[in-house]
């Protein structure tokens, strides 16, 4: 119990120290937000209508006058309440709606995907470490060079012939026009994101499986010539229980540590792929905000970022005290 | 260890089966609602998600809240010097002095809530707080229909902003609204030919108004906006046909016209070189002097920035600051109306030999022990106009200036120009919506709008280069206060003999708008025969009146 109780202490402190960086960092970046947005939109060509810029400037006015420690508090307050502000890109919409708009279809594709990625990656890792030395040790630099390829190119060559040249799947979006109003809860609507879903998810496969693969591959090989596994073998156990239960089993500890990271990047990861499908995620939010100068959405994604990867590895943590019995006794 | 088998086995099935399932989902066609007759699509630059904000009176609308369900009084075309189509206005007038302008209104029109559109509701939009123009004294009615407002100053040059730009709301939902700018008015009640139908993270449509004032209008029942990140997936999605009307920059425009995409091409902004140009108010570097300005106006070469930088799409621009074809009869007799498009590098160095500058051993002019050297920044990204930085810098060494070309971020830019902390900016001025370079000639150039280095200037003032000249200042004022044809072009010929001497933005040439539009399925486009709106879809009065104006093809 004292190992868990250790690492809830350690996940509050951290938790905190990212919240108050959070507060810190967009206060240290120069320009002012309501500038840069007027001109934003005299550069679109908007005729700005009169008292809409003065209303913009009271809203937005960088000097409130308040002491850093008032809004420090203030801002601890409004986060606790959920209350995370107003977007200046999509002003008045607020930050906590533009984030559950999008939240749920980054964590759907983007965590499904690199789900299928560890999962295809520890399997055939496992089976290709069990067969070493035949030809399907090819398999592992075929798979390299797939990761090696820059991602947002494997995505427009995706998209090249599979939506351009053959309009197999969609170009954009993560379900069908038809469903005009969003989402809704029918048998066609999920058949439509997953086939909206398809192309972005195999990207993002393709392109992150081959370091699963690669590390259960080699931890598989040296797990494999330790003792303990030539003694299963020489009670005569059968291959399967020695494959999983005495090597795999073993092998499998510093993938599933790597797990709990890439679980935690999975909110940030994705700007890319939601860029080139034009997918509703969290990623392209905060690129909008970063070049718009948009703290409140900035730092709204941040906190959204900072409390993922910590639940993730919090998780991750349980998972391996469970799995791995040693990391609760010593230490 | 028997149960921990279970697991992996559990695993690997899930693992499978999702897989599967991904892929079976994958071979299914899409299925497609049955549609009797084409929506058509715009993408208007919305990104994902899409978020409901269909307030006016916010910075950032949706494309369509303005124009499509909240009306102006008038359509201004920005394309001709023809009069402004009317909508729910049907007639204006002004006093002598400028002061008073009559508006007839339409009196056959009723809210999307059923209400009656009446004079209250204009007064009301004339006078609310967050859209009264600063200049109004009073809006009065006269009659039932026909509204009085009362301004400061004459309002001639402002007819655009007050009846073209203005919208009118209702005031019966508005006067109710506390913080009228913090909420998103998801369910707009306008008055113009389409309503909010729906609206997903991807998109959103519109609904035809039935109860439209005009009965022909709209034709067509359905619109429907496109959120897209990225102008690939635009370009391709142009390519399947799945958007019927957007207007994005591609050089690639060829192959989708020959896909049978309808295609036009107008002059947009104005690319100019920002120089800051007066001592008096704080500027520094050598663009400070008019010679060195004209000799980098003639030694620049815009035939290659065309093509090189441009694809070849931009027109000439002229120095006087009026837009060639549509404000040619603005330009004074005698002045200018192209900007040399090949460069004179002899010019150049005769113009600065003139002002004393002579070469030093690295054939660079110099005066007082002083090279001429400048540097240009433009926004990193905006590659059209990054490469033209490149090219200005080679073509002004070869007449003896040393430009170095350089990027910097929006950030920097916006500051820059804004507190006149720069040498020289390449950079946009916006085409005035109404045949006359008057908004031009006053946001860009005039005393008023322009404030000492170091300072920033207030947001809607433009004149970056704190040029300030008391000829043109008097000039701008006279112009606004006239009616008469030819007192203005008087005043714009006084105007236009001082900034081509003065040259404080060095024209480059006139950005072009390519605009993308399906002529198969809809008819009712503005052609080049009859541009009665200007197309882009930037431009959101002008989109929906086109819009409102389309019907589909073969009826």
């Amino acid at each position: 119990m004292k190992y868990y109780a250790r690492r809830i202490a350690f996940y509050a402190v951290t938790l905190w120290a990212a919240l108050t960086l959070n507060f810190f960092i967009p206060r240290m970046m120069p320009g002012d937000p309501a500038d840069i947005l007027l001109a934003k939109l005299e550069r679109v060509g908007r005729d700005i209508p009169p008292g809409v810029e003065h209303s913009i400037r009271l809203l937005l006015g960088s000097d409130t006058g308040e002491s850093l420690w008032t809004q420090y508090v203030t801002y601890l307050q409004r986060i606790f309440s959920g209350d995370l502000g107003v977007s200046v890109t999509q002003y008045p919409v607020s930050v906590s709606t533009l984030i559950s708009e999008s939240l749920p279809w980054t964590i759907g594709l983007v965590g499904l995907a690199t789900l299928i990625s560890f999962i295809i990656g520890i399997a055939g890792g496992i089976w290709i470490g069990w067969k070493r030395g035949t030809w399907l040790d090819g398999v592992i630099p075929a798979s390299t060079l797939l990761q090696s390829v820059p991602y947002f190119w494997l995505a427009l060559l995706l998209v090249y012939f599979f939506s351009v040249q053959n309009s197999w799947f969609p170009r954009i979006h993560a379900y069908g026009l038809e469903f005009t109003g969003g989402p809704e809860w029918s048998w066609a609507f999920a058949g439509s994101v997953i086939y909206y879903g398809f192309l972005p998810a195999l990207t993002i496969v393709l392109s992150s499986f081959g370091g699963w693969l690669l590390g259960m591959r080699n931890m598989m090989v040296s797990t494999l010539s330790d003792d303990y596994v030539t003694t299963a073998e020489a009670k005569g156990l059968k291959n399967s229980r020695v494959l999983l239960t005495y090597a795999a089993r073993n092998a499998i500890l510093p993938s599933i540590a790597g797990f709990g990271i890439s679980l935690g990047f999975v909110v940030a990861g994705s700007i890319v792929m939601e860029q080139v499908f034009s997918y509703p995620g969290i990623g392209k939010l905060l690129i909008q905000a970063v070049q718009n100068n948009d703290y409140a959405l900035m730092q709204g994604i941040f906190l959204i970022i900072t409390v993922t990867v910590l639940a993730a590895n919090f998780i991750m943590d349980l998972v391996y005290g469970f799995i791995d019995p040693r990391t609760r006794h010593n230490g | 260890m028997l149960h921990n088998k279970r697991r992996f086995r559990l695993m690997a099935a899930a693992g499978l089966a999702s897989g599967l399932a991904l892929l079976a989902s994958g071979c299914t066609p899409a299925s497609s609602g049955a549609e009797t007759e084409k929506t058509l699509t715009v993408f208007a630059g919305a990104q994902t998600p899409v978020v409901a904000n269909f307030n006016p009176f916010s910075p950032n609308p949706l494309a369509g809240t303005v124009g499509l369900v909240y009306q102006p009084l008038f359509h201004f075309n920005r394309m001709s010097s023809e009069d402004p189509h009317p909508l729910l206005g049907t007639d204006y007038a002004f006093s002598e002095d400028g002061r008073e302008l009559t508006v007839e209104l339409r009196d056959d029109v009723t809210w999307s809530d059923g209400e009656p559109l009446t004079v209250d509701d204009v007064i009301f939009s004339f006078t609310y707080e967050l859209s009264k123009p600063q200049t109004l004294t009073e809006a009065v009615a006269v009659d039932e229909n026909t509204v009085k407002l009362v301004f400061t100053d004459p309002q001639f040059v402002n007819v655009v902003g007050l009846l073209g730009t203005a919208l009118i709301y209702p005031k019966h939902i508005w006067e109710k609204i506390e913080d009228p700018t913090a909420g998103t008015n998801e369910d707009p009640v306008g008055s113009g030919p389409y309503l909010v139908d729906e609206l997903s993270g991807g998109a959103y449509t519109f609904a035809a108004n039935e109860d439209y004032w005009d009965e022909d209008k709209p034709a067509l029942k359905e619109l429907r906006f496109l959120a897209i990140d990225g102008n690939q997936a635009a370009e391709d999605l142009i390519a399947a046909g799945e958007i019927d009307y957007t207007s994005i920059f591609t050089p690639n425009y060829q192959s989708l016209v020959d896909g049978g995409m309808g295609y036009m091409v107008l002059p947009s902004d104005p690319t100019v070189l920002y120089t800051c140009a007066n001592a008096d108010l704080g500027c520094v570097g050598p663009q400070t002097d008019p010679a060195v300005r004209e000799a980098i106006y003639l030694a620049i070469d815009r035939t290659t920035i065309t093509d090189k930088a441009f694809v070849g799409l931009t027109t000439p621009m002229s120095p006087t600051l009026a837009l060639l074809g549509r404000d040619d009869m603005w330009i004074g007799d005698g002045q200018p109306h192209e900007a040399p498009q090949d460069p004179d590098a002899a010019a150049a160095g005769k113009v600065l030999e003139a002002a004393g500058y002579t070469k030093n051993g690295d054939g660079i002019y110099e005066k007082d022990g002083k090279p001429v050297e400048l540097t240009l920044n433009s926004v990193d990204g905006w590659t059209d106009y990054n490469n033209t930085g490149k090219l200005i810098e080679e073509q002004a060494l070869a007449a003896g200036i040393k430009i170095t070309a350089g990027t910097f971020s929006w950030q920097e830019f916006s500051d820059g120009r804004q507190t006149g902390q720069f040498e020289l900016i390449l950079g946009y001025m916006q085409t005035t919506p109404l045949a006359d370079p008057w908004k031009i000639y006053n946001d860009f150039l005039t005393t008023d709008f322009t404030g000492p280095v170091g300072e920033q200037l207030d947001p809607s003032h433009f004149n970056f280069t704190r040029y300030s000249n008391p000829i043109v200042d008097e000039a701008v004022r006279a112009a606004s206060a006239t009616d008469d044809a030819s007192v203005k072009a008087a005043a714009y010929d006084r105007i236009q003999t001082e900034i081509v001497r003065d040259l404080p933005y060095i024209p480059v040439n006139i950005n072009a708008a390519q605009t993308f539009y399906n002529d198969t399925d809809f008819t009712g486009w503005p052609t080049e025969d009859d541009l009665y709106a200007y197309q882009q879809v930037g431009s959101v009065l002008d989109m929906s009146y086109i819009l409102q104006n389309l019907a589909p093809a073969g009826k």
